[in-house]
């Protein structure tokens, strides 16, 4: 069970629920720690005083919020709950909407609330909210408050739970005046009914798994590598870029036509763009059992680009394709 | 007129779209900086060895792995870089799925992406033919040394580029364990809370909710650099719940009057 960041209410009409919140997502990416080059040893912060110099206890410390005439204020903790003591311990739900009017830009971080307790009546009444929620594709839009911003906040079901997800601010949505949005000029209706046949000819199911970090993956194998005292180098900066076709109805043409005889079936050719990192043990079998040096001497001999920066599973795509 | 934060192309089937990547969020959320108590003295965040207890200069500090507890792979900048993926400065999408079955949770961060210098009709084509098929692209890309996957889609008419969260990253719900309650809600509960769901409907509209917590914020730190007292909010706790169905049946009737 993951810590809770957070616990207070759910509040909705005169429900009251006591709920706790934790994170939705758990961060897997390599941890590194600041070392001392000299002697490996780790690197600890402390906080100091400018003034004095001296190291400073972390209850002495304080907020200060420098305002426009130069003035320091310094707030403490308690102020700031002061300011609205029933929305840091309240989510506040205001309205309903539809999940597809909130646009994905909106959303933040999500997590997940739970009842807090073993009351049967909050048990009970967090199930309503589920039952109730869930029947129908809506998002509860509340707000709240926690460490030192207020939330706006959509709640949705997800795996028989409540998912919350905090949300930005409409004025913290950047307007794109001065972006080049390509002009009013609608594209012709031939080129766009190329273009949508190629999308649906590119289509395929969200399925989440197929995609797998392959920075995290590539990031484990410099690692693994250094360990092994190898050398790494970093892969030279690209300069060229692929130039605009001159005609797009020919473009549309072949590109339809290159996804027409990929796996031929509409998901399939998708299915199979994403699906590019098979586990090791569905590979091709010689391949597989080749070690990286060697599949980077294959990758040398037939003139691979990148193939330095590329890990073990990578090559093998590569020698594969 | 914002500034760009990636240049590339987006390329669909043989289709090389020139486009721009800008900032699409920012927070207002009012921040402070951290100050000594006592003196009001600026914090500062400075690094010491562990094992020798001296301050250390920047110069002297690497990135290291732990392997087993102790031991440690050191890496370079460049060693660390060299995993950053595709240099190449181009998203290619490589499968479009339904864009409203993408759950909230794997939505990142957002970016807006403009056309480029040149192909202004290949970027309207693609923006059009998203838009008339509900779908997103999915594609990868190196951005700031590293590798994300993105989720392309219309919004107005520009589009939008999110980076995704992977799916190893979401926590799964079987992991927030709670017993349930030794009677499930009757039906005549759930039909009266969804009558209230519906009676709080609305079209979401983002202009219409403003952070007020900020503002108040704001106010109270107006009155304590002129030296007044800060208001006292006004605001009660909500109260327990003991009876679902009569909490029910007075918040639709609240509703109504």
């Amino acid at each position: 069970m993951p810590r809770p960041i957070w616990s207070g209410s759910l509040s909705f009409g005169l429900v009251n629920v006591p709920v706790v919140m934790f994170s939705a997502v758990r961060d897997q990416s390599l941890r590194f720690n600041q070392l001392h080059e000299p002697d490996g040893a780790r690197i600890e912060t402390k906080r100091f005083c400018a003034e004095e110099g001296k190291e400073v206890p972390f209850e002495e410390i304080a907020r200060a919020f420098d305002t426009d005439d130069g003035k320091t204020v310094v707030i403490t903790d308690d102020e700031l709950q002061e300011v609205a003591p029933r929305r840091t311990r309240t989510i506040d739900i205001e309205a309903f909407a539809d999940l597809a009017d909130v646009d994905p830009i909106y959303f933040d971080h999500p997590y997940f609330l739970a009842p807090i307790g073993e009351a049967d009546g909050t048990k009970r009444a967090y199930q309503l909210l589920v039952e109730a929620m869930g029947r129908q594709e809506r998002v509860a839009i509340g707000r709240f408050v926690m460490r030192t911003k207020e939330y706006l906040v959509a709640i949705q079901v997800r795996d028989e739970r409540l998912a919350l997800t905090t949300m930005r601010w409409g004025d913290e949505i950047r307007s794109t005046d001065g972006i080049d949005t390509g002009g009013a000029r609608k594209p012709a209706k031939a080129q766009l009914e190329q273009a949508v046949a190629l999308i649906e000819a590119l289509g395929t199911e969200w399925d989440p798994p197929a995609w797998e970090d392959r920075y995290r993956a590539r990031l484990e194998d410099v690692v693994e590598r250094k360990r092994k005292g190898q050398t790494i180098k970093a892969p030279k900066e690209a300069t060229e870029q692929p130039s605009p076709v001159p005609d797009l109805m020919a473009a549309l043409e072949k590109s339809l036509a290159e996804a027409g005889s990929g796996s031929g079936s509409k998901s399939g050719s998708g299915k199979k763009a994403a699906a590019k990192q098979p586990p090791a043990e569905a590979r091709d079998g010689d391949l597989a059992d080749l070690s990286r040096e060697e599949l980077y001497e294959r990758a040398q001999k037939e003139d691979v680009s990148g193939r330095s920066s590329m890990s073990k599973e990578e090559l093998i795509d590569v020698l594969e394709g | 007129m914002p500034r760009s934060v990636w240049n590339g192309t987006v390329t669909f089937g043989v289709i090389a779209v020139p486009v721009k990547l800008y900032t699409a969020t920012e927070s207002r959320t009012v921040s402070f900086r951290e100050v000594h108590l006592e003196d009001q003295g600026k914090i500062e965040h400075r690094r010491f060895c562990s094992k020798e207890g001296e301050e250390v200069p920047y110069g002297e500090i690497v990135k290291g792995f732990e392997i087993r507890e102790g031991e440690y792979v050191v890496l370079a900048k460049e060693e660390v870089e060299a995993a950053a993926g595709d240099r190449s400065k181009v998203i290619a999408l490589e499968a479009f799925v339904e864009a409203a079955a993408i759950d909230p949770v794997f939505f990142a961060k957002t970016y807006f992406m403009g056309a480029g210098d040149a192909g202004t009709d290949a970027y309207r084509l693609l923006r059009d033919a998203l838009g008339q098929t509900g779908r997103a692209g999915l594609g990868r890309f190196t951005f700031h040394n590293r590798e994300y996957l993105a989720a392309v889609r219309p919004l107005d008419d520009i589009l939008a580029l999110h980076t995704m969260r992977f799916a190893d990253e979401i926590v799964p719900g079987s992991d927030i364990d709670f017993s349930a309650p030794s009677r499930k809600p009757q039906e005549k509960e759930v039909e009266m809370a969804g009558r209230l769901v519906d009676s709080l409907h609305e079209k979401f509209d983002p202009g219409k909710r403003t952070d007020t917590y900020r503002e108040a914020v704001l106010e109270m730190i107006d009155r304590k650099a002129s030296g007044k007292k800060p208001r006292k909010a006004k605001e009660k706790p909500p109260e327990e719940t003991p009876d679902l169905m009569a909490a029910l049946e007075a918040s639709l009737a609240g509703k109504k009057g």
